[in-house]
């Protein structure tokens, strides 16, 4: 009852977060939109049993990628930067007519795509029954140390490369003809 | 009610909206925002097939990977689109539409 | 040993890439390019050397090698046309080819000596690289057409040569009329090849030899005339032209204003040898044709006529050109009376003397800067090393004893009597012989005394004259070549009996290694058998027994014994018509006992008629071809003009002119404006919507991509 109950909550905040960063005309509030989508994600690994994932998503998401978007955000100037120079706003949210008309082309597109193929897995896979929770720290710490260590330790490098691309990309750099 | 089929649909329509807002909006960020909600679907999806499919750890192994390089790449994109408002005064796309000066 | 390809080929290969590598580099490191043009010739003189050691002393006389490969093949059918060229070396060929490439290395070397002051001091050993390997092309080749091909590239080296210094139009003049003289001969050896090729089908020496032994030169006719004559003469009118017989003598003379070593190498040497040369290998031929009296005639002409020519000369290289010209006659004599052998004898040791006497002249000019014998005189004490050289050259070209002209011409003079004795018709080849032996002991000791002996007539130039000192590459080279005019090398013994063996296993090696091709006895030509290049030979070349000199030259008893009386006769005529010119021209100019003006003043008529070279130049200039060939000129080019330009030219330019009109409105109207500009403007039209493809916005993108992803998911799932 408590599962179900947390699965429909989270389900509601995941998407409803999504249509919100798709709708929502303000940056900074798409920002928050998206954390909260994120939180719902969250919810939906704890429903099955990921509860590493869960705590790994509110950690990394919430605590970081999202506050580096908002300083982003902030960092060029917030959502109204130049924000009718090409016609924008005409469509709430949207960039222009042309570009909504295009996403939601393409998103019919893609979606006749994805639900041909969700057709049959909705059919197989109806009956399925949720096997019982158990605690999945441990098991994922032995396969990341055994299995996957080499996975493991590329992801580690990348993230460093990562750390040290960003810190260099964004210095700002003196003119050299001044 | 948890089932497969109702996390695929979820993450599905995560995905949509991922692909609406990378197409649709014109502000860089915002395209961003867009493809941390695809991730956010992919990721969602290797965590239901391993839970209700084969019942291992793979899929949640999977899903940390996806997390690291989402932030890996949200971090390397922010830092881009910091450089490219600082030589252009602007976060907008179609400002980006050469390669050169 | 078996001789292939990389034993033989080197000898000829080596010069012309010298050529080749000196062609390019010559202007920068002329040193070096003289240093490889005389290497070359140096090893392939090696080379030369080890094939006439094996033929002289390890084959069996018969012995050949003859190896062949197919130049180009133009058979269809039944109908076979079929170029061979290849290699024929038999003994003769060896001889030919140690003498070549000995003659020419030394002269290689006199020239750095003699040339080294010169501008063009490279270029000179370019061209005399390029000579040598066509010479000794040429010597090696087994056919006619490749004895043509390399007879023409001596041409040209002869004619690049002879205008060397091509500043003085009397140099450009002579290379032209070198040039052209020949040719005519030329023209003439072609036509001999032709009208072989069409009843033999080849040109090999070989098949030649073997269609003549077949008979398949009778009842044959070309323009009446029984074919085998028509080749026989006019490959003989290729002789007269390299050779310089009357009447084509008159190019040689001026072949002087060549530099002196190359006159030495090309036109007295080699070159000129090499007409006789071919005359040799095409005896069977010219017997087949009955053309031997008419060469003896021919011979006998040149012989005597040019000896006197070049009595009145006053330069020295004149005077050693006419005696050139004079001592090739006394060849074609001796194969005009059938003396092959004593022919071909006194080519090579004519090529010995006349090349060191050529290179003491150039020593003396070298020395005096001067030509004009008048100018000189007593040059013995400035020079003694040239006049020691030349002395022994005068000696063998004037018949004395022991030495190499006397063993030579004197067995061409004594077969001429003998021919004198058995057929009328050479009596007056024989006269001339002799009276040209006569003259020619007197012209060369009238140059040699002019020269070395009496008091300086010109002190300013005697003054200024160089003390000779021994050099390797200024007085050696003479040396070498005057030590070799001894008889004794040649005829293996003093006297020109044999019987001292000098050379080991053959005595007289000249007599047993040169044979006349008998046609009698062409059947061992009849069996021959040639080996494609790189094939081992298998015939026996060691067991054949080894020929003896046959006294008798296979004839009887009584009959030798006839001729060996005559031999003896003409032996002491020649020797004391050699040493009464000798003595003539001491009496005249040594001793001056008899005056030379009286005779040049009580035969005035003669002697302008010599000096003038009995007027062939003026006959040949003002005659044939003021009053023959001009005319005919003229009138063909009024042809030309008149009809040929007029109609046939002027028709064709109306004609395309009108097709120029039609091609150009086609071309404006259908080509430029349909295809040229409607390529553009597709290319323009489709430039408008590919373009806004590469818009380079993002977002465009990724929808194509997702579209495309899409797509592919739909194709692959239903």
């Amino acid at each position: 009852m408590f599962t179900n109950t947390l699965f429909l909550l989270s389900a509601v905040l995941t998407l409803g977060g999504a249509a919100a960063v798709v709708y929502t005309k303000n940056l900074m509030h798409s920002c928050v939109y998206l954390l909260a989508s994120l939180f719902g994600v969250a919810g939906l690994y704890a429903c099955i049993g990921a509860d590493f994932l869960a705590a790994t998503q509110l950690v990394v998401y919430a605590g970081g990628v999202v506050i580096l978007m908002l300083f982003a955000v902030m960092l060029t100037g917030g959502s109204g930067n130049n924000i009718n120079r090409y016609g924008l706003e005409k469509i709430t949210a949207m960039g222009n007519t042309k570009t909504f008309f295009m996403a939601g082309l393409t998103a019919v597109v893609t979606s006749l795509v994805i639900l041909k193929i969700l057709a049959s897995v909705f059919k197989s896979h109806s009956a399925t029954v949720l096997t019982a929770n158990e605690a999945t720290v441990d098991k994922l710490g032995t396969l990341l140390a055994t299995d996957h260590i080499l996975a493991f330790e590329i992801s580690s490098v990348l993230l460093l490369g990562a750390l040290v691309g960003a810190a260099v990309i964004s210095r700002p750099r003196k003119e050299k003809h001044d | 009610m948890i089932s497969l089929g109702s996390y695929l649909a979820i993450s599905f329509a995560l995905f949509i909206s991922g692909i609406i807002v990378m197409i649709a909006r014109k502000n860089i960020i915002a395209m961003l925002l867009g493809i941390e909600l695809i991730l956010n679907a992919s990721a969602l999806n290797f965590v239901a097939y391993t839970k209700f499919s084969n019942n291992n750890l793979d899929g949640h192994i999977m899903s940390l990977f996806i997390i690291v390089i989402a932030a890996a790449e949200a971090a390397v994109g922010l830092g881009i689109v910091i450089r490219f408002f600082q030589l252009r005064e602007s976060i907008h796309i179609d400002d980006a539409a050469t390669l050169q000066n | 040993m078996d001789y292939t390809i990389a034993t033989i080929a080197p000898i000829v290969l080596l010069p012309f890439f010298a050529f080749v590598i000196n062609a390019f580099i010559v202007k920068k490191f002329t040193n070096l390019a003289v240093a490889i043009s005389t290497g070359a010739i140096f090893v392939s003189f090696l080379f030369a050397l080890r094939i006439f050691l094996d033929f002289m002393n390890v084959y069996s006389v018969g012995y050949y090698i003859h190896k062949t490969f197919t130049w180009f093949d133009l058979s269809a059918g039944s109908h076979i046309f079929k170029v061979n060229m290849g290699i024929y070396i038999d003994n003769m060929t060896s001889v030919m080819l140690l003498m070549v490439t000995g003659a020419a290395t030394l002269i290689h070397v006199f020239s750095t000596w003699y040339m080294h002051d010169d501008p063009r001091f490279g270029r000179f050993f370019v061209y005399l690289s390029l000579f040598t390997s066509a010479m000794l092309g040429l010597v090696l080749s087994d056919n006619l057409l490749s004895v043509f091909i390399f007879w023409e590239i001596m041409g040209f080296c002869s004619y690049s040569l002879i205008g060397f210094y091509y500043e003085k139009e009397g140099a450009g003049n002579a290379s032209m009329k070198a040039f052209m003289t020949t040719r005519v001969g030329d023209v003439f050896f072609l036509l001999g090849i032709l009208a072989i090729w069409s009843v033999v089908g080849s040109a090999s020496f070989v098949d030649i030899y073997n269609a003549i032994a077949a008979g398949k030169f009778s009842n044959m006719y070309a323009l009446g005339i029984p074919l085998a004559t028509f080749a026989a003469f006019s490959v003989f009118m290729g002789t007269m032209g390299k050779s310089a017989q009357v009447p084509l003598q008159v190019w040689l003379p001026d072949a002087m204003w060549g530099p002196t070593p190359c006159s030495a190498l090309i036109h007295a040497a080699t070159m000129v040898a090499a007409g006789v040369y071919l005359s040799l290998r095409m005896y069977p031929l010219m017997e087949l044709g009955h053309l031997l009296p008419f060469i003896a005639l021919i011979g006998g002409i040149t012989a005597f006529g040019a000896a006197t020519i070049a009595l009145v000369q006053t330069d020295i290289k004149a005077v050693l050109a006419y005696s050139t010209i004079s001592q090739l006659g006394y060849m074609v004599i001796g194969i005009g009376v059938g003396s092959y052998n004593a022919a071909f004898m006194h080519l090579i040791t004519h090529a010995v003397f006349k090349a060191c006497l050529f290179l003491s002249a150039g020593s003396v000019i070298h020395s005096i800067h001067c030509q004009e014998m008048p100018q000189m005189g007593g040059l013995r004490k400035k020079l003694p090393y040239t006049f020691f050289a030349m002395l022994l050259c005068c000696f063998a070209i004037a018949g004395v004893p022991f030495f190499s002209g006397f063993v030579s011409k004197d067995r061409i003079l004594g077969d001429a009597l003998v021919m004198a004795f058995s057929n009328p018709i050479y009596i007056p080849v024989a006269i001339l012989g002799f009276g040209g032996a006569f003259l020619t002991a007197f012209y060369m000791f009238r140059m040699l005394f002019l020269t070395f002996f009496g008091d300086p007539r010109d002190h300013h130039i005697y003054d200024h004259a160089h003390n000779e000192h021994l050099g390797w590459n200024s007085n050696i080279p003479l040396l070498i070549l005057a030590v070799f005019t001894l008889g004794l090398f040649y005829s293996g013994s003093f006297t020109g009996q044999g019987e001292v063996n000098l050379f080991g296993s053959k005595n007289e090696w000249f007599s047993t290694l040169i044979h006349k091709p008998d046609i009698a006895s062409l059947h061992h030509f009849a069996e021959f058998q040639s080996e494609d290049f790189g094939a081992v030979d298998t015939r026996d070349k060691l067991d054949l027994p080894k020929a003896t000199y046959d006294e008798n030259h296979g004839m009887s008893e009584e009959e030798a014994h006839h001729v060996h009386q005559i031999h003896h006769v003409g032996a002491i005529a020649s020797i004391i018509i050699a040493f009464s010119g000798i003595f003539l021209a001491f009496s005249m100019y040594v001793k001056k006992s008899i005056n030379p003006g009286w005779w040049t003043e009580t035969f005035a008529a003669w002697t302008r008629a010599l000096k003038g070279k009995y007027y062939f130049d003026d006959l040949y200039v003002g005659k044939i071809i003021q009053k023959g060939l001009i005319p005919f000129n003229n009138l063909l080019a009024n042809f030309d003009m008149g009809i040929y330009d007029k109609y046939a030219v002027d028709g064709w330019a109306a004609i395309n002119r009108f097709a120029y009109t039609v091609s150009r409105w086609f071309d404006n109207n259908v080509i430029d404006s349909g295809m040229v500009d409607g390529t553009g403007a597709s290319v323009r039209f489709m430039n408008v919507i590919l373009r806004t493809i590469q818009s380079g916005k993002i977002q465009l993108y990724f929808m194509v991509l997702i579209f495309v992803l899409a797509s592919y998911v739909l194709t692959l799932r239903f």
